[in-house]
């Protein structure tokens, strides 16, 4: 008895003419988003194979024109670090858009070159990249609120409501059982886009699959879970699609663009403005300054190279042009520190915001899993830092020799690939499901108690 | 009988403020913009102030440097802000997204670094709430949320019949509906409108410019007209929809389709269509024509051996020593002359890809007139990507006469022989410092602004009249029952 009349909701869902317009959405949006996304992903990874090329390229040229200048070749030499793209980046661009994610710099000043943009057009990024997650986070949570608005409400306003009521006496059952068919059809819709995702992207099955899985999940029954307490206040249909679409508006709009607009008046980063100030200032005014105020800082900082021997009488050499770039970076330290501190700052703020609005979290869980958040990016620089330090260590002696450069392996150096480290913050799923827990079990209460019943009488 | 219009218009506006919903939808919806204003004024203020404090700061260094050759001033170079318009409070546009700082030195084109997006650990994509971001995406969902039983609920309720048997025609009862509702819209808008002007013009220390406000004026037109676009069509769908219900669900799905949808898919398009370069392919492409044309610091180059050559015989000198000139300042110039121009063709090649990128933006507003009101509003608040690009050129032509300055300081006052390796390198008075003027950015004419629009300004006209005539016309297929 009850098989059959879950058989007999499944079809009435599947003969409604939305539910299928809502699946078709879902899915057509979906590879929509799988296809962009990839495209996005697969035109970064190209590029970061040419610059692998390129650098040789470059490097050959440098060798040839300033030949005799070992100085001059790695002042104009760059090395290219590149932030390589997880699989998953495809699946959620994130901030891969905004930031680059190859950085080329010379041995000198590493402040001044770091910060350096990509090609990129604002509106692009303004109007946001069209990925699957994007279609997860946004669009699911409308389609849900189009399939459950109606649960009750339409009962009640077709009059089928009260005879439903007179024939059977278990009320909640039967609108669980629209809900669980509703359910099923979001959820096997979500599955096969991850499904289809796994295939078309190439992702492997692995700790990070089953956080995405969780995540989406979680999601999901938050959505639902929002969508049958607001059903469960048994009012119209159209009090419930307006409220539903207003709570979406609300934490998927309005909420986190209030939000970040408090973030970045609260926590303005002027610092990252002083830091190419400081930088600049720095290294310039060391022309004009007597090279011991260059130096002895610097041999402080690397006491190694003190050995080779400093060429003070000279009006120039490269020794005190490198040594000059240094200070630059030296006397940017403290700013440097400061725009971390803020961003750190910024990344506390949202994460407390997350904890209340389950679309921040979500989001920032998606990015954090596929390596495009902010993090992920700081993370580049500072392995670009790092590569930069072990190369101007590397050929400091021969410049400072002024060797011949055939006597170095300058040649043999090639793009260096980042791979960030995987993050797998569990507890960020830990907010959603108390969410989901207090919808649902206020809805579940409405349900069983008297509300429901008591404003279908007045009706 | 235009009276029964307003008749009809006047009811609509009085019962639609007199349900508490609506009330308390409007004042949440007035608080949030009187938020978004103040907030909006702030950060203004702070971002200006910050740019405008590192901008003379900028300048006083530049003066304070001591005297020196003038090829190390062109390689200390300048840092260019990139200020905000005074209305630019009103709408963020790709301001967030857009890079804040550039810094200007010879031989090398840098790129404008620091964007608010860059600082961003995600919740930017949400967006930003700003005047314009409440006016264009949340006033229409109140005017669906006010409007959509404007007349489903009279069909509903039985009075629709008895409206059209009391000589109220089809035409006056649209009418009336679409002005009482965009008189709802008007009540928010309008204070607000108020206080917009009056917030400009103190930011703006009451020095208001004709420019200005005529960018105002044009800003405040095209969003009522939106607004005027947008309470025809509510009233329309729920004349057209059997039921309340169904209309309001048409709304919604219409609005989350051109409001959220719809502008991602397009540009993900363009894009697709029009691939933007990656940045190394860029600067490959440039570092090729310049060796084609002559590269000044290959001293191999075919180029700048025929110049050389040209130069000695005209002296009739057997060594550049000799020139009555600074040598190196003449090749420097003539390389900075190539490469600027060089650079400035592949940037303007670059702009056109990212042009014809949005344009798919800008045709798709013909389709959808939130997408050819929100061209207008960026572009009358100097936060689009015009303004963006303008910046960029203004930039480079000043970072272009000032290494050509300081190669012409070369050229005429530093001597033709170079000091030894131990000798004091040469140099010139700081007094020189003085004549390279303050980098000032100049926000394009209104005239400029409105050429470049015209697409989306027609395109919100076309709406304007094609809603008028839907208005008086489209009756004859409206079902009464």
């Amino acid at each position: 008895m009850k098989k059959s009349t879950s058989n007999l909701e499944f079809k009435l869902f599947f003969r409604n003419r939305s539910a299928w317009i809502g699946i078709l959405v879902l899915l057509l949006t979906g590879f929509a988003g799988l296809y962009f996304g990839k495209t996005f992903i697969a035109n970064q990874q190209a590029v970061i194979e040419k610059a692998a090329l390129l650098q040789k390229k470059n490097t050959l040229d440098n060798i040839k024109h300033f030949n005799k200048d070992i100085g001059l070749i790695f002042f104009h030499n760059k090395f290219s670090t590149a932030n390589f793209p997880d699989r998953w980046a495809a699946f959620s661009n994130g901030q891969r858009d905004v930031n680059p994610y190859l950085i080329s710099v010379t041995m000198l000043g590493i402040e001044g070159q770091l910060y350096d943009t990509d090609i990129t057009n604002p509106v692009s990024m303004l109007l946001g990249n069209m990925d699957l997650s994007f279609v997860y986070l946004f669009l699911f949570p409308l389609v849900i609120i189009a399939f459950t608005y109606n649960l009750i409400s339409e009962q009640q306003e077709s009059g089928i409501w009260s005879l439903l009521k007179s024939q059977t006496n278990a009320l909640a059952n039967v609108i669980w059982q629209k809900f669980l068919i509703r359910i099923t059809a979001v959820y096997a819709v979500a599955f096969l886009l991850l499904i289809a995702a796994v295939i078309y992207l190439h992702l492997s099955i692995d700790a990070t699959l089953a956080a995405v899985a969780g995540l989406i999940i979680l999601y999901l029954a938050f959505w639902f879970a929002v969508s049958m307490f607001i059903v469960s206040l048994g009012r119209s249909s159209s009090y419930n699609a307006s409220a539903l679409v207003a709570i979406w508006v609300a934490i998927c709009l309005v909420i986190p663009a209030s939000l970040n607009l408090l973030l970045t008046q609260k926590y303005g980063v002027p610092e990252a403005l002083q830091n190419v100030i400081n930088q600049r200032e720095g290294y310039h005014e060391k022309w004009d300054m007597p090279k011991e105020v260059t130096m002895k800082p610097f041999f402080e900082h690397y006491p190694q190279l003190k050995k080779y021997p400093f060429p003070a009488d000279k009006s120039f050499s490269w020794f005190w042009y490198y040594g000059m770039q240094q200070m630059g970076d030296d006397q940017a330290i403290k700013s440097r520190l400061a725009v971390a501190d803020k961003l750190a700052a910024r990344q506390d703020f949202t994460n407390i915001a997350a904890l209340f609005f389950p679309t921040i979290q979500a989001q920032l869980a998606v990015n954090e899993l596929a390596g495009s958040d902010l993090n992920a990016h700081l993370k580049f620089q500072q392995a670009v830092r790092n590569q930069h330090e072990k190369i101007r260590l590397h050929f400091y002696p021969s410049i400072f020799q002024e060797k011949d450069i055939a006597s170095t392996d300058i040649k043999s150096i090639g793009l260096k690939k980042f791979i960030p480290t995987k993050v797998h913050d569990w507890s960020r799923l830990l907010s959603l499901l108390i969410w989901i827990l207090v919808f649902s079990t206020i809805a579940f209460r409405n349900l069983k108690g008297n509300a429901l019943i008591r404003n279908t009488d007045t009706e | 009988m235009p009276n029964i219009t307003f008749t009809i218009a006047k009811q609509t506006y009085q019962s639609t403020f007199g349900n508490k919903a609506t009330l308390v939808l409007t004042i949440l919806l007035g608080l949030s913009l009187c938020l978004a204003t103040y907030v909006g004024w702030q950060n203004f203020k702070t971002q200006n102030n910050q740019r405008l404090y590192y901008k003379n700061m900028v300048r006083a260094q530049w003066l304070s440097k001591p005297d020196k050759h003038p090829h190390r001033m062109a390689h200390y170079g300048y840092l260019a802000f990139r200020e905000k318009h005074e209305l630019s409070f009103f709408d963020f546009g790709i301001e967030s997204f857009a890079g804040v700082s550039i810094f200007l030195e010879a031989h090398k084109q840098n790129t404008v670094n620091f964007s608010e997006a860059g600082f961003s650990n995600g919740m930017l994509r949400f967006g930003e709430i700003s005047i314009a971001m409440v006016l264009q995406l949340l006033v229409p969902l109140l005017i669906f949320f006010l409007g959509y039983n404007s007349i489903s609920a009279e069909r509903e309720s039985g009075t629709l019949k008895i409206l059209l048997c009391q000589n109220v025609s089809w035409k006056k009862l649209l009418w009336g509906k679409t002005l009482g509702i965009i008189g709802v819209a008007l009540t928010i808008f309008i204070p607000l409108i108020l206080l917009t002007i009056l917030l400009w013009a103190s930011l703006s220390n009451w020095q208001i410019s004709i420019d200005a406000t005529l960018r105002l004026l044009i800003l405040i037109l095209s969003y009522s007209i939106y607004f005027f676009i947008v309470s025809a069509i509510t009233v329309l769908v729920s004349a057209f929809q059997r039921s309340s219900k169904t209309a309001l669900i048409t709304l919604l799905s219409c609005w989350i389709f051109f409001v959220i949808l719809m502008p991602r898919i397009i540009q993900a398009i363009g894009t697709k269509i029009h691939p933007t370069p990656s940045k190394i392919e860029f600067a490959d492409a440039i570092s090729e024509d310049i060796q084609k044309q002559g590269d000044s610091h290959d001293p191999n180059d075919p180029h700048f051996a025929a110049i050389k050559d040209s130069l000695l015989r005209k002296y009739q000198v057997d060594d550049v020593k000799k020139l009555p000139f600074n040598y190196g300042g003449y090749i420097m110039a003539e390389g900075e002359r190539i490469t600027s121009h060089i650079y400035s063709d592949h940037q303007r090649q670059l702009n056109n890809t990212f042009d014809k990128q949005n344009s798919f933006t800008v045709f798709a507003g013909l389709f959808n007139p939130y997408l050819s009101l929100k061209q207008i509003s960026m572009a009358l608040t100097a936060s689009d990507f015009k303004t963006y690009v303008n910046f960029q050129n203004q930039a480079e032509a000043y970072r272009y006469g000032l290494a050509q300055k300081m190669n012409k300081l070369q050229i005429d006052k530093i001597s033709n022989h170079s000091p030894g390796e131990h000798e004091k390198p040469l140099s010139i008075s700081k007094s020189n410092w003085a004549e390279q003027p303050d980098f000032n950015y100049k926000f394009d004419h209104l005239s400029n602004v409105l050429r470049h629009e015209l697409l989306s300004l027609m395109a919100l006209f076309a709406w304007f009249i094609a809603i008028l005539l839907l208005l008086q016309y489209s009756f004859k297929w409206i079902k009464t029952i």
